[in-house]
C-alpha cells in the first residue's frame, strides 16, 4: 500500500481500537496499526499465498469471500472497518458499505475514480479506460463496479451515510496540489472515512 | 532424527473432573529433537481419538507416525528446531495407563472400572507431564479433530503456558450428528457376545467383531464422498484379494480390512471411553463459548477443511468468532485436502506452509 494512503488511514485510527480490513492483502497495513497504534486487528483475505503472509507477520486472517456476506462479524463491536481498492469489485457496493457501517462504529473506503480525465480521454476515444490506475481490459478487469468520486459521494447521500473526512490523491499517490479544487476529474482515488 | 520413547510415572496421581481419584498413572510418551538451552522450543502434539505417542517416523510396532507427514526434520513441524512431544492419552490403549493396563491397586486390569476421563483432564495430565520434563511454557500445543480440541482447552486452561495453538479440523464441541455416529459405534462394541460389560479379559477374549463394525462406520465419516468416489469408485474387488466370501465392491473390502486390523490392536473400552470424552466436551459449556475464551493469551491458528464433514470448517469458525470477540489474535483458515476429515493428517503445500509460517510468527 502507497505510504500516503496508510499514513490517512493511520490517522483516522484511534489508538487501541479493533479494526477489520476487508481485502487485507498480504497484513501490511493492518501490520503497521497494530505496532503503531496497538489495534486489534483482523484482516480478511480470500487468496491463500496473501493469507500465508498475513499469518508470517502474526496478522490476524480469516479466510472469506467478501462478497458471500461479512454479516457474521457483526458480533465482534468493531471501531473500524476499512476498505481499500476493493468495493468496486464487488456485486453490491452499496449493501457491503451499509454492512460495514453496522459492523463497526466507522468505516474507510477508497476507491479508483472513473471519473479521472484520463478515463474520460479513454471513453471520448470511444474505449473502456485502461490506466496505469486501472491496468485491465475489459474483459479481465475484477472491477466490475466502477464509479466517479461524484457518484460514490451521491450514493452516500442516498444511503444517509455521513463523509467525516475524505482526501483525494493524484496518480503519484500523493494529495497534488490540486487535485482536491476539482477532484471528480483529477483524483486518481478517493479516500473516504464514513460513519451512519 | 533424535527420537525417544519413554513410560513417565506420576506416583502422585491425579484427581479428575469427575472426582474419581486415579492414586497413580502412567503416560507413555514420545518425543522428537532437543530441548534447547532456554526452554523455549517445546512444542506438544496431541492424538486425535484412534492415535497415540507415536507421531512421526516408522516403528516396527506402531508403524509410521500418525502425523508422519508433517512432523520431521525440515517438514512443517521441523523436529531439527523444535522439541516435539506427544503422549498417548490417559485412558488410551497404547501404554499409558487405560483399561487394558493393571489398576496398581487391585493388581487386576482396569477392564470397565477405569474411569470416564475428559479432555480436560487429559489437559491436566499433560500440564503435569510438561512440569515433569521441566519445560517452562509451550511454543506451540497443536492437534487435529480431538486433538484441535485439547489444544483448545490447553489456551482455556493454561493460558500463560503456552504462545500459540493450531486447532485443525476440530469444534468448540461435538455435534448432535456426532454424538449419534458416536453412539451407533458404542452400541456395535456393547453388543458383541464377548464384550461381557467391559470385562472381557476375565473371560479371555475380546469383543473383537463389535469394534470392527465400529471402526468400519467411523472410517466412512472420516472420509469425503467424493475421496472415496476418486478411490475405489463402483469397482469390484477382484477374486483372489477379497477378505470375505460377500464382498463385491472395493469399498467394501477396504472397509473389512481397516476394521479387521483396527480391531487387533485397539481396547474396546477405550474406544468407549474416547468417544465418550469425545462427545462430552463443550469448551463454553460452563459459561457460554465467548467467555470461555476470555482468558486466552495464546495466538490461535484455526484450520479447517473443506471436504470434512464430521466437522466442517463451519465449527472451527465458531472459535475464531468466540476468540475475534474477546480480541484474540486468532485466524481462520479453510482449505482443500482430499481426505474429508481425516485432510488434517496430511501434507498439502498450502497447509504445511501455513503452520510453518505460523510457528515461526
Amino acid at each position: 500500500m502507497a505510504i500516503e494512503l496508510s499514513n490517512i488511514i493511520k490517522d483516522w485510527v484511534p489508538n487501541k481500537s479493533k479494526v477489520i480490513d476487508f481485502g487485507c492483502g498480504e497484513g501490511s497495513l493492518l501490520k503497521e496499526l497494530m505496532i503503531e497504534k496497538n489495534v486489534f486487528g483482523y484482516g480478511v483475505e480470500i487468496n491463500d499465498t496473501k493469507i500465508q503472509e498475513c499469518i508470517a507477520k502474526g496478522v490476524a486472517v480469516i479466510k472469506q469471500d467478501i462478497d458471500k456476506g461479512i454479516n457474521e462479524f457483526e458480533s465482534a463491536n468493531f471501531d473500524l472497518s476499512i476498505m481499500a481498492r476493493s468495493i468496486q469489485c464487488l456485486k453490491n457496493p452499496n449493501l457491503a458499505l451499509n454492512r460495514m457501517l453496522s459492523l463497526s462504529k466507522r468505516c474507510v473506503v477508497t476507491l479508483p475514480n472513473l471519473g479521472y480525465w484520463k478515463c474520460r480521454l479513454n471513453i471520448m476515444n470511444g474505449k473502456m479506460p485502461v490506466t496505469p490506475e486501472l491496468p485491465s481490459s475489459w474483459y479481465e478487469t475484477e472491477n466490475i463496479h466502477l464509479c466517479t468520486i461524484k457518484d460514490f459521494e451521491k450514493l452516500c447521500a442516498d444511503e444517509k451515510i455521513n463523509i467525516i473526512d475524505k482526501v483525494f490523491l493524484n496518480k503519484n499517490s500523493n494529495r497534488g496540489k490540486f487535485t482536491s479544487i476539482i477532484p471528480n476529474l483529477l483524483a486518481v482515488e478517493g479516500v473516504y472515512l464514513l460513519e451512519k | 532424527m533424535k527420537k525417544n520413547s519413554q513410560l513417565i510415572s506420576f506416583a502422585d496421581g491425579i484427581t479428575l473432573e469427575s472426582g474419581h481419584i486415579l492414586n497413580s498413572f502412567d503416560l507413555m510418551i514420545e518425543s522428537y529433537g532437543e530441548l534447547n538451552e532456554s526452554k523455549s522450543n517445546a512444542i506438544l502434539l496431541c492424538h486425535a481419538f484412534s492415535g497415540n505417542h507415536h507421531v512421526a517416523g516408522d516403528d516396527k510396532d506402531l508403524g509410521t507416525g500418525w502425523w508422519d507427514q508433517i512432523v520431521g526434520p525440515h517438514k512443517a513441524i521441523d523436529t531439527n528446531k523444535y522439541f516435539v512431544v506427544c503422549c498417548n492419552n490417559l485412558g488410551g490403549c497404547a501404554g499409558s495407563s487405560g483399561p487394558n493396563t493393571i489398576n496398581p491397586d487391585t493388581n487386576k486390569i482396569y477392564g470397565s472400572t477405569f474411569p470416564q476421563v475428559s479432555v480436560e483432564d487429559w489437559v491436566k495430565s499433560q500440564k503435569m507431564l510438561m512440569d515433569n520434563l521441566n519445560i517452562p511454557y509451550w511454543e506451540m500445543v497443536a492437534g487435529g479433530s480431538l486433538g484441535g480440541m485439547q489444544a483448545l482447552q490447553w489456551t482455556i486452561a493454561y493460558p500463560d503456558k503456552l504462545k500459540k495453538a493450531g486447532i485443525f479440523a476440530a469444534a468448540p464441541k461435538s455435534s448432535t450428528q456426532n454424538i449419534a455416529m458416536n453412539e451407533v459405534a458404542r452400541e456395535s462394541i456393547r453388543k458383541d457376545k464377548n464384550f461381557h460389560d467391559g470385562n472381557y479379559h476375565d473371560h479371555d477374549v475380546i469383543p473383537k467383531d463389535g469394534l470392527k463394525t465400529a471402526r468400519m462406520l467411523g472410517h466412512i465419516t472420516y472420509l469425503s464422498e467424493e475421496h472415496m468416489d476418486n478411490r475405489f469408485g463402483r469397482r469390484f474387488q477382484n477374486s483372489e484379494s477379497k477378505m470375505n466370501k460377500g464382498i463385491d465392491y472395493e469399498i467394501e473390502n477396504y472397509l473389512q480390512y481397516k476394521g479387521d486390523q483396527f480391531a487387533e490392536s485397539f481396547d474396546a473400552n477405550s474406544y468407549i471411553l474416547m468417544t465418550k470424552a469425545m462427545d462430552n466436551y463443550d469448551a463454553g459449556k460452563s459459561k457460554g463459548l465467548i467467555e470461555s475464551l476470555k482468558n486466552i493469551k495464546a495466538k490461535l491458528l484455526i484450520v479447517g477443511f473443506y471436504s470434512d464433514w464430521l466437522y466442517p470448517p463451519e465449527r472451527g469458525k465458531e472459535i475464531q468468532l468466540a476468540a475475534m470477540q474477546n480480541n484474540i489474535n486468532s485466524s481462520y483458515v479453510i482449505l482443500t485436502g482430499d481426505h474429508g476429515h481425516d485432510s488434517f493428517l496430511f501434507h498439502t503445500d498450502k497447509y504445511s506452509k501455513i503452520i510453518r509460517k505460523f510457528i515461526t510468527s
